[in-house]
């Protein structure tokens, strides 16, 4: 049941890490497009920051798997 | 380093420099980093307004600064009766933001080892900052229900509205988060956290914490970690980004430097200083107009409160200030070097088009409804400027209008009646014959030369008389006041009309004009002082109600009893503040109950005739004035009460439209006032006995 729990409290928690990180970056490509960053850029732009955002996620489950307290202690 | 300690929380003890330390480096990092953005986007900005043409709006700053609270800090314009969903949760939003912010400061002042201020400021920080957030995330979800449920037409939401909602919403997340953790880790439970942190508490029982402090000292470190960072690139996004959040910093400042004019006064144009007559590229705009396109926030009340749109007409405010914003950029763009003009689309006929600029009927709803005060009208007028002086391009009918001005001083094209034709048996002295008069009754063209309309002029002029004024009139050397002209963009002609006019009324050294129609009173009052005309202005409702409080006519009853709706003309009404005499008037005259229509006061529905519009051929099917008709009938009125000629010249037309203008009529109050005067009991007596 403990560990029941413990998956449903990571998977929570990594929704909302990918939130932040969606946040995060998608305003770092606004901010980059307002800058002056060109539009023929788009495209790459969104493909990196796709990626970073997946490994990111990635490294999220991974940390949190290994790290994330015990539940019931 | 030595570990500086700070009382987290009563009981609990947190190593600051483990805890503390890597966000104060972040923040010293991050810090600069945001203030350079800001000059950066703030700067871009300023240059982009500065591309505009010279407007002093630097006077008055006291005045200037207390509607700016009054809009930012009370939101006495975003708070009203009829957009009370919205105004509340812009309200709770912008309430709720603040708390945060001062919750948030007075943590950041109380800080452990700097100030060490007494325990409960933590506590009250605390409390404030929750509460806060509670009421963002109040406002937040009535925002989400409304956009993204209800859906009003006057609401376009793009991808990065979503991503603020989400962005808020995780950073409020985030940060009960933070502190939820930091209850859960505590050493020692006080008994009133709940009290202080009653969220933060809630949190605290969903987060499993480790067994060692350090452990759970690193966890809080990654919440606080994934709050900042986010919180600080939302900060940087709004002080750069386009986005509507940029308000935030936008609204207070176009607000700051709002008009001071009176409502009703264009700006005149120094026809023989200038370089173009109106504005047919974005850069003829002044700074302050460019400031508005990039204050807008897309609200959409302003498309709510347009007639015009209502009625299904081209024209959308808030998708001209749109429009006009994205030409903005699309000339200026990053890093502001202008397109060529050969590259440009033509702003008065392709971004604007001609049947948008031609659509508006100057009734200032939009601006009435606008919370930050952005100025449609003048944008429109002064395209219409441009398609007027510089390249003949408008509608043919307001083309027959403008020659007709020119041609006979005023725009009644086809008509044999002269401006003394109403006065026939009424005696009525003129000032080429006696200037020695109190008044100058002011008659205007409609009231002078539309057949429905002299009965109201001859209405006024009775109970006049039977007051014993001491009046004239100009008679043929009347000419049109300029308002249409002025309006349908010709300034040159208004500028000749109102020259002609001002050189009579001096030489006659008239100080004082009653008139019947608000757009004569309005440019009289507010205009004509750009050329040198001061005169005291009165329209006809505010004369009439103090003739009556001072008993000089006697007012009794109407036969039979019946419902009578009083229509706000927009240039009374919107434009110059007068609401209540002409509801007084009517509270006088017995066999009268008065309704009001859902649009009256200062969200009156126009009647379609301002703008020139009183002239201009319409599409039948989206014709103002039947629009409003309809109104009047769902209401159920049996009288329509009108104070403006142009108002009652259109709605005599509405009734004909919609077939009823046998069970319901329009009257001027004048009209009504007359009726009521002849009809007193005492005089009906008296003639009953001389018939005996």
């Amino acid at each position: 049941m403990d560990i029941f729990l413990r998956v449903i409290a990571i998977f929570i928690e990594v929704v909302i890490l990918a939130a932040i990180i969606y946040v995060l970056l998608a305003g770092v490509r606004l901010i980059l497009f307002d800058l002056g960053l060109g539009a023929k850029y788009q495209r790459v732009v969104a493909m990196a920051l796709i990626l970073a955002s997946c490994m990111a996620v990635f490294f999220f489950i991974a940390h949190l798997t290994a790290f994330y307290p015990l539940i019931g202690g | 380093m030595e570990s500086l300690r700070e009382l987290f929380w009563a009981g609990q003890e947190a190593y600051i420099t483990e805890v503390f330390m890597p966000i104060i480096i972040g923040v010293a990092i991050f810090f600069p980093v945001l203030i350079a953005l800001f000059l950066l986007g703030f700067g871009r900005r300023y240059r982009l307004w500065k591309v505009g043409q010279t407007d002093n709006r630097s006077d008055n700053w006291f005045n200037r600064l207390m509607t700016t609270l009054a809009v930012g800090i009370a939101n006495i314009r975003i708070m009203r009766v009829r957009e009370l969903y919205p105004g509340l949760m812009h309200t709770f939003i912008f309430a709720g933001t603040a708390l945060l912010v001062v919750g948030k400061i007075m943590r950041l002042f109380s800080f452990g080892g700097i100030t060490i201020p007494p325990q409960s400021v933590y506590l009250i920080a605390s409390l404030i900052a929750e509460i806060g957030a509670v009421l963002i995330f109040i406002g937040g979800a009535m925002a989400i229900y409304r956009r993204y449920i209800k859906k009003p037409a006057r609401l376009d939401t793009v991808p990065e509205d979503t991503l603020v909602f989400v962005w808020a919403f995780i950073l409020v997340l985030t940060g009960f988060m933070i502190k939820g953790y930091r209850i859960a880790s505590s050493d020692v439970i006080p008994t009133d956290w709940a009290m202080w942190s009653p969220v933060g508490y809630l949190f605290s029982k969903a987060f499993p914490t480790f067994l060692t402090e350090i452990k759970n000292e690193i966890l809080i470190w990654h919440r606080v970690l994934f709050h900042t960072i986010p919180a600080f690139v939302f900060l940087g996004y709004i002080w750069v980004n386009r986005s509507r959040l940029q308000h935030v910093l936008l609204s207070p400042l176009n607000v700051f430097f709002r008009s001071l004019k009176p409502k009703g006064a264009l700006t005149p144009i120094d026809l023989e200083a200038v370089e173009n007559f109106g504005v047919s590229e974005i850069q003829h705009f002044t700074w302050k107009q460019l400031l508005d396109l990039d204050a807008c926030t897309r609200c959409g009340r302003c498309q709510d409160a347009c007639p015009a749109y209502f009625s299904g007409k081209a024209l959308n405010p808030k998708k001209v200030i749109q429009d006009l914003k994205a030409h903005l950029y699309q000339v200026y763009p990053v890093p502001l070097v202008a397109r060529p003009i050969e590259d440009r689309p033509d702003m008065a006929t392709e971004v604007i088009t001609e049947e948008v600029i031609w659509d508006c009927t100057t009734c200032r709803a939009c601006q009435q409804a606008c919370p930050i005060y952005i100025e449609h009208i003048d944008k429109i007028v002064d395209m219409r400027r441009s398609l007027t002086m510089e390249r003949s391009q408008m509608p043919d009918s307001a083309q027959q209008a403008l020659q007709c001005l020119g041609a006979r001083e005023h725009p009644w094209r086809g008509t044999t009646a002269t401006r003394t034709e109403w006065t026939e048996g009424l005696e009525i002295k003129m000032l080429s014959d006696d200037s020695n008069v109190d008044i100058l009754y002011w008659v205007g063209c409609t009231a002078a030369l539309e057949e429905r309309n002299m009965k109201v002029s001859a209405a006024t002029a009775r109970i006049l008389q039977a007051a014993g004024i001491n009046f004239g009139i100009l008679g043929v050397e009347e000419s049109c006041c300029g308002d249409p002209a002025r309006r349908m963009g010709d300034e040159y002609l208004f500028q000749t009309l109102c020259q002609k006019n001002i050189e009579i009324l001096k030489s006659y050294n008239v100080k004082k004009i009653v008139t019947t129609c608000p757009h004569c009173f309005n440019t009289l009052k507010y205009e004509y002082p750009q050329f040198g005309g001061d005169f005291e202005v009165i329209h006809h409702t505010q004369f009439l109600i103090d003739l009556i409080r001072e008993g000089k006519i006697k007012i009794g009853s109407l036969d039979g009893n019946r419902v009578v709706a009083y229509h706000d003309s927009c240039y009374l009404g919107r434009y110059n503040d007068i609401y209540q005499q002409p509801r007084d008037i009517l509270g006088v005259i017995g066999g009268l109950s008065r309704v009001e229509l859902t649009r009256s006061f200062s969200n009156s529905f126009c009647c379609g005739g301002g703008g020139g519009h009183m002239w201009m051929e319409e599409e039948p099917e989206k014709r103002l004035n039947v629009k409003r008709t309809e109104q009047f009938i769902e209401a159920k009125a049996e009288l329509i009460a009108t104070a403006c000629p142009y108002c009652l010249a259109m709605f005599e037309d509405g009734l004909k439209t919609k077939g009823v203008e046998e069970t319901v009529s329009a009257r001027d109050l004048s009209e009504l006032l007359l009726q009521a005067m002849v009809t007193k009991e005492p005089e009906k007596k008296k003639a009953e006995k001389s018939e005996d």
